[in-house]
């Protein structure tokens, strides 16, 4: 077998470039010392046409912010799935990690690859009716997420406790050549603040499994499962440039079937250009050169592996009476209390159908405010960014998690806006709280109240405390007109375990639908 | 010297020191204005003055008090400790001017220090508060090695025994500030509503390690107990801005006075009697100035603190 690595070179080399850029703009998703924010990950959601068609029909409405999603759809048009192969950073760790998982090359059944086909139609219904699922399966989002809640916090644990251990335990020598190396990490790579997410198992599990599936075969989750592989193939289908065995007298020795990565060349050494993600293994190992890329010569293989009447009509109906069944649960109703949603997030009908689940809130929370949510908002909304106070609060001037939401899930507010965003309110628990149930003065909850004016106040009253005293103590009151629900307040007091001021989203200012128990009245 | 001698000496030292104390024929009077005494009797001085070039009024004022040679040998490793607590930019008097910090910071320089390290645990996410404060920005174009405004790291909490601690007896404490050969405390003068004021002994929590929260409970003896073991060498109290309401981040440029006032002194408790004063009220109202006092740490009593205006 012949080699000509010059063109796997230069697709070796976009991939890199890209990787790289990808995990720049990842790093770069957190505070940079400005107000606004300069270049984040949220670029390659924008760039999404899954999650730009998703999100737009779910909201029915044309979203300006993925407007760039257009473009790589266009370029699919013309030279077919070549971002899966040169540029999807999922992609590129998925070609990497082949050396990890080894080659099986187990065969699975050959019509396992309409799977996306079906996913795709059944995000796209979903999202029309009310089933948000893109988040799900976006290879993004699956990435985004992982490295987010999982990856990249376990990582930097990692990494900062070999330095404490070298910098507690070690000689002096040895923290001089450490301490430097580590003040250069914490400068580049490292998180400023160790962050915690509550779903960080699940988010990995999901991650890993795309490299399980890869033991399979190669490129086992861009061929059968990706929708968003689906959808570029589907646009790349009458692409004018491709890969095309050029001649009919090929002798179809069958190398180039079992060589191809996503299972695009039949046995008769034929490119289905929805599945070729333009490698160019084909090129290179063809003993015979008798692939080449260029404006197609021949008309595209007909459509092999469309989906049956049955099963489209099976995917529409689940996507179209799916939704009607999530609608008639309570909660839809009557809000949790304990979903507290960012600033800015839309109204939840609107929200759950925009949001990617792609954790970049939650990455670039400078407050380690926002974790995914597991059920708290339905099943449909897990991944979904919920604040929980006791963990982290809402930095009252910081208005990152707009910033970088792809989709406008959560919109963009300036921070004099953002700052009479209600998210929640908080309650004093007069059975923990100090001052009221032992008498003994606090009052920290008022001291970090952000609210110029206070939403935390105190009367000062004569109580008597545990030893019969009487004594004066400052007793904290909650002012709702004011309270934004921040939870800096429950973030901070001090007492240990369960928190005596506690934020709920009652009174949280995006559009709800009636809440009334009667539901009769209208929003 | 022999037992009679030495017996004679007590009685007369004891007896003279305390009728400096107790001077019977000086006037009584209170209030703010200084009294006119005899120095021997002052137990500790103040330097304070009024200026809008904030630079030169830190060098009149700490001049005033023996200037920085009298705090920082050559050599030393000096630790400036300014307010950084809160998200607010320095207009809002929540936070030590960026110009006090970098005049400080200078000054140490001049006076031979080998290194300056200037921090504080913030209430808030500290980038922000770095940046925001202008302290970050301000010592950044200092731009000199010896010079770092560093974020705190939480390896270097020291777990330190307080063996003069009345309720605390241990805690975690930030080891730059235990191992400094100058510790110069630099708060901002402003309301707060659990500790009346939140001055120079307030601005000690910045270095603590844990859950800060609790010391709510016991503030004025917990301050003072840190006070045994972490001493400023020198407290210069930001008062160029006082945020009189809503503290201690405030918020509204309506809560904020513009002073333009600074003051200095090797005392600590003598510091903070004095700024209070600012605000119309007296030391004693405040908890943490008299728990200090009361220990020993410094002097309170307005008649025996020398206040040296800058003419």
């Amino acid at each position: 077998m012949k080699n000509h690595p010059r063109p796997i070179l230069w697709r070796r080399l976009s991939q890199l470039l890209f990787l790289a850029v990808f995990l720049v703009l990842f790093l770069r998703t957190d505070y940079q010392g400005q107000d606004q924010l300069s270049g984040a990950v949220n670029l390659i959601f924008r760039i999404d046409p899954l999650v730009a068609l998703a999100a737009c029909l779910a909201t029915r409405s044309f979203i300006l912010l993925v407007l760039p999603a257009g473009f790589l759809l266009l370029s699919c048009l013309l030279l077919g799935r070549w971002f899966c192969g040169w540029a999807c950073p999922m992609g590129t760790l998925l070609d990497a990690s082949r050396t990890l998982t080894g080659s099986k090359a187990v065969t699975l059944p050959p019509t396992l690859p309409r799977i996306r086909y079906a996913l795709l139609l059944l995000i796209l219904v979903g999202a029309l009716f009310g089933l948000p699922l893109v988040g799900y399966f976006d290879p993004f989002a699956i990435l985004v997420r992982g490295l987010t809640m999982a990856i990249y916090p376990a990582a930097g644990m990692a990494i900062e406790s070999l330095f404490t251990f070298t910098y507690q335990h070690g000689p002096a020598w040895l923290n001089l050549l450490t301490e430097p190396l580590y003040q250069l990490l914490r400068d580049t790579v490292l998180p400023f603040e160790q962050k915690l997410f509550t779903l960080a198992l699940p988010a990995m599990l999901m991650l890993l499994a795309l490299f399980v599936l890869e033991i399979f075969q190669r490129r086992c989750f861009c061929r059968t499962l990706c929708p968003l592989g689906a959808l570029l193939g589907l646009a790349g289908r009458f692409a004018p440039w491709r890969i095309a065995n050029r001649q009919p007298a090929c002798h179809a020795c069958g190398q180039c079937s079992t060589l191809c990565r996503t299972g695009a060349i039949d046995l008769q050494s034929q490119v289905n250009t929805e599945r070729c993600i333009l490698c160019l293994d084909c090129l290179s190992r063809c003993p015979n050169e008798h692939f080449a890329f260029g404006h197609g010569a021949k008309p595209p293989v007909p459509l092999a592996e469309g989906l049956s009447r049955r099963a489209f009509v099976g995917t529409t109906l689940t996507g179209i009476t799916l939704p009607f069944m999530l609608a008639v649960r309570p909660f839809k109703r009557h809000p949790q209390p304990g979903l507290i949603r960012p600033p800015g997030a839309l109204p939840e009908e609107q929200f759950l159908g925009r949001c990617v689940r792609c954790g970049e809130c939650m990455q670039v929370c400078i407050g380690n405010a926002l974790h995914p949510a597991l059920t708290e908002a339905g099943v449909e909304g897990l991944f979904t960014p919920r604040l929980i106070p006791r963990i982290g609060y809402c930095e009252y001037q910081c208005t990152l998690c707009g910033q970088v939401c792809p989709t406008g899930a959560i919109q963009r507010l300036p921070a004099a806006a953002k700052q009479l965003t209600t998210i929640g309110r908080a309650f004093v628990d007069r059975d923990r709280c100090l001052p009221y149930a032992k008498g003994v003065p606090c009052i920290v909850c008022e001291e970090l109240c952000p609210t110029p004016q206070k939403a935390i106040r105190f009367r000062e009253v004569s109580v008597q405390n545990e030893l019969g005293e009487t004594v004066r103590v400052k007793q904290p009151y909650v002012i709702d007109e004011l309270c934004i629900g921040c939870g800096i307040c429950e973030n901070k007091c001090p007492l240990p375990g369960r928190s005596a001021i506690l934020v709920t989203s009652a009174g949280e200012s995006r559009l709800q639908k009636a809440i009334a128990k009667d539901s009769y009245s209208k929003p | 010297m022999d037992r009679r001698r030495f017996l004679q000496d007590a009685a007369f030292w004891s007896l003279s020191w305390s009728l400096a104390l107790h001077w019977p024929f000086s006037s009584t009077m209170s209030g703010s204005v200084a009294q006119a005494a005899p120095g021997n009797l002052f137990l500790a001085q103040v330097g304070m003055g009024k200026g809008q070039d904030y630079p030169q009024l830190v060098r009149q004022v700490v001049a005033l008090v023996g200037g920085m040679t009298c705090f920082v040998k050559p050599g030393a490793r000096v630790v400036i400790k300014p307010n950084i607590g809160f998200d607010r930019p320095p207009e809002m008097a929540a936070t030590t001017h960026p110009l006090v910090v970098r005049t400080l910071a200078e000054m140490a320089l001049e006076a031979g220090a080998s290194q300056v390290r200037i921090f504080d645990r913030p209430c808030n996410e500290a980038r922000r508060c770095y940046h925001n404060s202008g302290i970050l920005p301000a010592i950044k174009a200092m731009d000199n090695s010896k010079v770092r405004c560093d974020y705190i790291d939480r390896r270097k909490f020291v777990t330190t025994t307080i063996p003069q601690g009345r309720v605390l007896k241990s805690w975690d404490i930030y080891r730059d500030a235990l191992e400094a050969d100058c510790y110069i405390n630099v708060p901002v003068a402003k309301q707060h509503s659990r500790a009346g004021l939140s001055l120079g002994l307030k601005n000690g929590m910045g270095v603590l390690g844990g859950n800060r929260g609790q010391w709510h409970r016991q503030l004025e003896q917990n301050l003072a107990d840190l006070a045994t073991i972490l001493r400023p060498t020198l407290t210069v109290i930001d008062a160029t801005r006082m945020l009189l309401r809503n503290g201690p981040q405030g918020g509204n440029l309506r809560d904020v006075q513009i002073n333009d006032t600074i003051l200095a002194s090797s005392d600590p408790v003598a510091a903070d009697a004095c700024a209070t004063l600012l605000f119309g009220r007296s030391p004693d109202e405040i908890g943490t100035t008299v728990t200090a006092a009361s220990m020993g740490l410094g002097t309170m009593q307005l008649n025996r603190i020398k206040r040296i205006a800058v003419p």
